[in-house]
């Protein structure tokens, strides 16, 4: 079957080959944006994405349906993607470029059963693109360092860490993500239990911070620092997830209504603004620090 | 109640079922929306075509007057090989689903060539077949199918005689067979 020698619609002879410049030539002649279609519909680039190999560009549409017709050929969930025109493969589709963000679509996931961020999640999405120190009035980091806290275990940190970090990666199965965190805030309260107030409350807090970051940052990259912001936040309010969720929400001006204090009001026009997407692999991303 | 089953029934049928085969989650909507791009992009190709008539003198593509989806094409038998001098007509059928889809080519003319079938004029390309991919136009099929002619692939033969005569190093005896049948059905009848 293997008939033809060169892969890609590229030029047979030598004689191809030169007619082939001379169409070239005759291409780049024409406006811009004629001169480099999209391989697929052969049109202007719409909503220009790119192949995280080859970086080769196309119209979201074109290559996502290309996508999708090459994963439904095969029963097993594909992790890759020939590039139509030079056949590397690919895992992922880059697109949606809103300043130097981002979107990231991966062959593997987005294909096959694909992880739909739930309600919970979206709002978990939108506290990252908040103000820092949103809720710093309610819960005091400060004294949860001071009062030791930090030596009882949070019973919903397992859950709540696992939605944090589905939230933030965008995909469903970070059990193992969630299992090394846990493993990192363990061995730190026992370690803690050890050797009992020797250190500052200020130098303990900078002590976890730096161990949860460290932990967390191959995952999340760019994200990182706000998360370690909100596991201590979570712990510091020694809440359960839904009474956080409860407390997070009002401030955010997502219900409670009735309840709602002045701040809300100067941060619900904000909010609405930003967009629900991430810039995980962009660490000079704007909202990290 | 049957009529009306056997309605639907059939229109969806009619819409999508080569696509049914290869997009198994797709709905009806995005089928036809496909429909719509494929029917754009054979129109810029159709564009392309009129505009490189003079750059390509071995290829003329022209489309059915009217059906979009079916287009001939006309190939110059490659020079130093048994099939110079020979013009060999070529018939696209293109599905809705293009490009995502291959075009099914076939020659009309007959021709002696191990993966070409000596009765049906199908041909035995990868690139028609699971090595297609979306950047291929029908004038770089063309192509292709040009060089499938001077690069003969006798391990995968459709014509089993004539991939026999190479596979035995009969290229004398292939030669001549191809340019018998070059003579007798691609070039135009003497007198």
């Amino acid at each position: 079957m293997e008939t033809e020698p060169e892969p890609g619609p590229g030029p047979v002879t030598e004689v191809e080959m030169e007619k082939d410049m001379r169409r070239t030539n005759i291409r780049e002649s024409r406006t811009s944006e004629e001169s480099n279609p999209c391989a697929i519909c052969l049109g202007p680039i719409i909503q220009e994405s790119f192949l995280d190999k080859c970086f080769h560009k196309f119209c979201y549409n074109c290559i996502m349906q290309w996508t999708k017709v090459v994963s439904g050929k095969h029963s097993l969930k594909l992790a890759s993607v020939k590039c139509p025109l030079c056949k590397v493969e690919n895992f992922s589709i880059i697109h949606g470029f809103v300043g130097s963000s981002f979107q990231q679509s991966y062959i593997n996931q987005d294909f096959g059963y694909g992880f739909v961020l739930s309600k919970a999640h979206k709002y978990r999405l939108q506290c990252y693109y908040t103000e820092p120190g949103l809720l710093s009035d309610i819960f005091s980091v400060s004294s949860y360092w001071k009062s030791h806290k930090y030596l009882h275990p949070n019973r919903w940190l397992h859950t709540w860490l696992r939605r944090e970090i589905q939230t933030l990666m965008q995909e469903e199965d970070v059990g193992i993500v969630v299992h090394h965190i846990c493993g990192v805030i363990d061995s730190f309260q026992t370690k803690s239990k050890q050797q009992p107030k020797r250190n500052k409350p200020e130098a303990k807090s900078e002590e976890f911070r730096s161990l949860i970051s460290d932990a967390a940052r191959p995952f999340l990259a760019a994200r990182t620092d706000l998360f370690v912001s909100e596991v201590e936040l979570f712990l510091a309010s020694g809440l359960n997830i839904e009474a956080y969720d409860a407390v997070y929400k009002q401030r955010l001006g997502w219900s409670s209504p009735g309840e709602t204090s002045e701040s809300t009001q100067g941060e619900t026009s904000e909010l609405r603004t930003v967009i629900p997407y991430l810039f995980t692999f962009d660490e000079d991303s704007d909202g990290t620090d | 109640m049957m009529i009306v089953e056997f309605t639907v029934f059939s229109t969806f049928k009619f819409v999508a079922v080569k696509l049914s085969e290869v997009i198994k989650q797709q709905n009806n909507a995005a089928e036809l929306f496909s429909v719509k791009a494929s029917r754009a992009r054979l129109f810029k190709e159709f564009k392309e075509v009129q505009r490189e008539k003079v750059a390509d003198p071995d290829i003329q593509l022209s489309c059915d007057d009217n059906n979009i989806f079916k287009w001939t094409a006309l190939v110059k038998g490659p020079s130093e090989t048994p099939f110079e001098g020979g013009i060999f007509q070529l018939a696209f059928a293109v599905p809705e689903q293009y490009p995502l889809q291959p075009p099914q080519v076939r020659f009309l003319t007959k021709i002696f060539h191990p993966n070409v079938h000596f009765k049906t004029g199908e041909i035995c390309l990868d690139i028609l077949k699971n090595a297609w991919s979306p950047a291929w136009t029908l004038q770089s099929v063309c192509r292709a199918i040009i060089a499938l002619m001077a690069h003969p692939e006798p391990d995968s033969p459709l014509n089993c005689d004539s991939g026999n005569l190479l596979r035995s190093g009969d290229i004398r005896g292939y030669q001549s067979m191809a340019r018998m049948y070059t003579r007798l059905a691609a070039m135009p009848k003497k007198g």
